[in-house]
């Protein structure tokens, strides 16, 4: 298994790449709750214009945005269903009565079937998923036989389909926000960012710079404890603890078996990481310089005055209508 | 019966190239008769790959893997059980230590029998036998694994596998990390339990001394393909050390200096230091 890329940086040339990770911290925050201000489709869709605009000339190819996007395919289509079924305004689409009878049942039970049977295609899992949906609803509306023993309106509002569309849209936005700063911003240079600007919490006691070394000391050592995962798994199978069968007493064996060795070393490594800095003079508390010294430039400046800009036109927006 | 290895190849997939070929082309078999085998190569020759292959640990992409009449193939197959054949094939990697875990030396050397279904009594008489393979004495099965040194820890989980009784024992750099005096023990002790149970034995090793001294077969891996299967002594005499990044025996080394500058006419195979020196004093009688 190839290492696991946290947040999916993905090294590029481009616009992105050259901003301070303050300047792309600080906008997407401020863009996330311009988004959070619009109240309607129209906008959205204006904002979803610009959005690939900015993209396009930031050379991010939308291919792999998209891609990022498909973890949470299952989120959205749930939004989007919850908000159409709970949704009881404005004028009626579709109303339809859904049968449930010993009939419509069982033939729900054959089309699952059939739907897992195609699945194994491996192709079109999406749209078979959409088959599956409009196969389910056809079935529970047309075939009322025999005894009913239960029945249901489905009624589909105007708004409830407007507002799904609006939510659908919005959460698409956050997240391809947050996806492109992950996908520009090296998790180092991201925490880096984070550490500058929470530097005034240092007046309330919170120590960022501790909270950064933590941070990263964790990303550098996610790859290696993954591996030593792979070890003392290989180690334990070749004992023969199989993590894939048995009743839950042996589960929690080998379990176990994986934890406790994992445990072990990782504090062993702790102690000697400790030592190893400390016999180069790191004293927790003390200040320390940087290599890398993050310096803002003009490209930072264009970005802050486009997003200033962005930000007080939805807030125009939102206290004009 | 035993491990053949029939034109086996294994991809990683990789970043740059599509995927990385670990190994190609291996046939190699191993029989379950008292073959003491070392496995030897450059880093990155595919050895651990290999060694992986041989309990089923990972899958060949290409060729078949043919483990006590078990066919392993890339493709898993829903009527082998593959938990099975590391019961008759025990795999011992680097460093071992780090696969102890339970409260004390008995139950973690008891943990590989039970896997395998034997009762709590039967695994604790194997564990009492295992803990005796090794060296050591029964008051360590009381006692807390951590506490032990690293040698001791080293035994104690190599007894874990033996307590399993597998017919062919396979050790990865077992070695790896003791001084010469440690080096001798454990390889010592493999020998031992070679001869008092006949079972087959493959130690992956980088160390030619011990090479030259304790095996009856050599396998030397070079880029993923078997550049050479005989004996010790064949491969020593041959060009191939050079071809395949190896080092010579100390013993050859030096007695070959010793030959070439005061040009006498010595036998350079010699496996240990003391029929080395043996054989410079029968050559110094004769002057």
């Amino acid at each position: 298994m190839n290492s696991i890329i946290i947040g999916q940086y993905i090294p590029g040339k481009g616009f992105f790449y050259k901003l301070d990770p303050r300047t792309k911290i600080l906008s997407i925050l401020f863009l996330m709750i311009s988004v959070f201000l619009l109240e309607n489709i129209t906008q959205l869709a204006i904002a979803i214009g610009i959005a690939i605009i900015i993209l396009i000339i930031g050379k991010i190819s939308i291919l792999k945005v998209l891609k990022g996007l498909k973890p949470i395919f299952v989120l959205l289509i749930f939004t989007f269903i919850f908000q159409v079924a709970l949704n009881s305004e404005g004028a009626i689409l579709s109303s339809a009565l859904l049968h449930f009878n010993i009939f419509s049942v069982l033939t729900s039970i054959v089309i699952f079937i059939i739907w897992r049977l195609l699945l194994q295609i491996g192709k079109f899992k999406i749209l078979l998923f959409f088959i599956f949906v409009l196969a389910l609803y056809f079935n529970f509306r047309y075939l009322s036989i025999g005894q009913e023993f239960y029945s249901f309106r489905l009624t589909i509002y105007e708004k409830g389909v407007e507002m799904s569309i609006f939510v659908v849209l919005r959460l698409l936005i956050i997240i391809t926000l947050t996806t492109i700063l992950t996908l520009t911003t090296k998790p180092t240079d991201l925490t880096q960012g984070m550490e500058s600007l929470m530097h005034p919490l240092k007046k309330i006691g919170f120590n960022s710079e501790d909270f950064a070394l933590i941070i990263s000391i964790s990303l550098r050592y996610i790859p290696t404890i993954f591996d030593e995962a792979q070890k003392i798994m290989a180690a334990q199978a070749s004992r023969g603890a199989d993590f894939s069968e048995g009743k839950l007493k042996d589960k929690m064996k080998q379990i176990i078996s994986l934890l406790v060795p994992m445990f072990i070393i990782a504090f062993i490594r702790s102690e000697e990481l400790a030592d190893a800095m400390e016999s180069r003079n790191f004293v927790p508390g003390e200040k320390r310089t940087r290599i890398n010294i993050l310096r803002f430039s003009m490209i930072d400046v264009y970005s802050a005055v486009f997003i200033t800009l962005c930000f007080i036109g939805t807030i125009l927006l939102r206290v004009m209508t | 019966m035993g491990i053949r290895f029939k034109n086996v190849t294994h991809e990683y997939p990789s970043y740059s190239k599509k995927t990385y070929k670990a190994i190609q082309g291996i046939n190699l078999n191993i029989g379950t008769d008292d073959e003491y085998i070392a496995l030897i190569g450059h880093t990155g020759s595919g050895k651990s790959t290999l060694a992986k292959h041989m309990n089923a640990l990972i899958f060949p992409t290409l060729g078949e893997v043919e483990i006590f009449g078990n066919n392993i193939k890339s493709k898993r197959d829903k009527n082998i059980n593959y938990n099975n054949i590391r019961k008759r094939v025990g795999l011992v990697f680097q460093f071992p230590e780090y696969q102890l875990f339970e409260e004390t030396v008995e139950k973690d050397i008891m943990f590989g029998p039970m896997n395998f279904k034997k009762s709590e009594e039967e695994a604790k008489k194997l564990a009492l036998e295992a803990i005796h393979l090794v060296g050591l004495d029964e008051t360590y099965l009381k006692r807390n694994p951590f506490n032990l040194s690293g040698g001791e820890k080293k035994r104690v989980s190599i007894a874990g596998i033996l307590a399993i009784d597998p017919e062919i024992l396979v050790l990865d750099e077992p070695t790896s990390g003791l001084d010469p005096e440690g080096k001798q023990t454990l390889m010592d002790l493999f020998s031992d339990i070679h001869k008092k149970t006949g079972k087959s034995i493959i130690i992956i090793t980088h160390d030619m001394d011990l090479v030259y001294r304790y095996f009856k077969r050599v396998v030397v891996m070079k880029d993923g393909r078997i550049s050479f299967d005989g004996t010790p002594d064949e491969l020593f005499k041959s060009d191939i050390i050079e071809e395949n990044h190896l080092d010579l025996p100390n013993t050859i080394k030096v007695l070959s200096y010793i030959k070439d500058k005061f040009n006498l006419d010595i036998n350079i195979y010699q496996k240990i230091a003391e029929e080395a020196v043996q054989e410079i004093n029968r050559v110094m009688e004769y002057e």
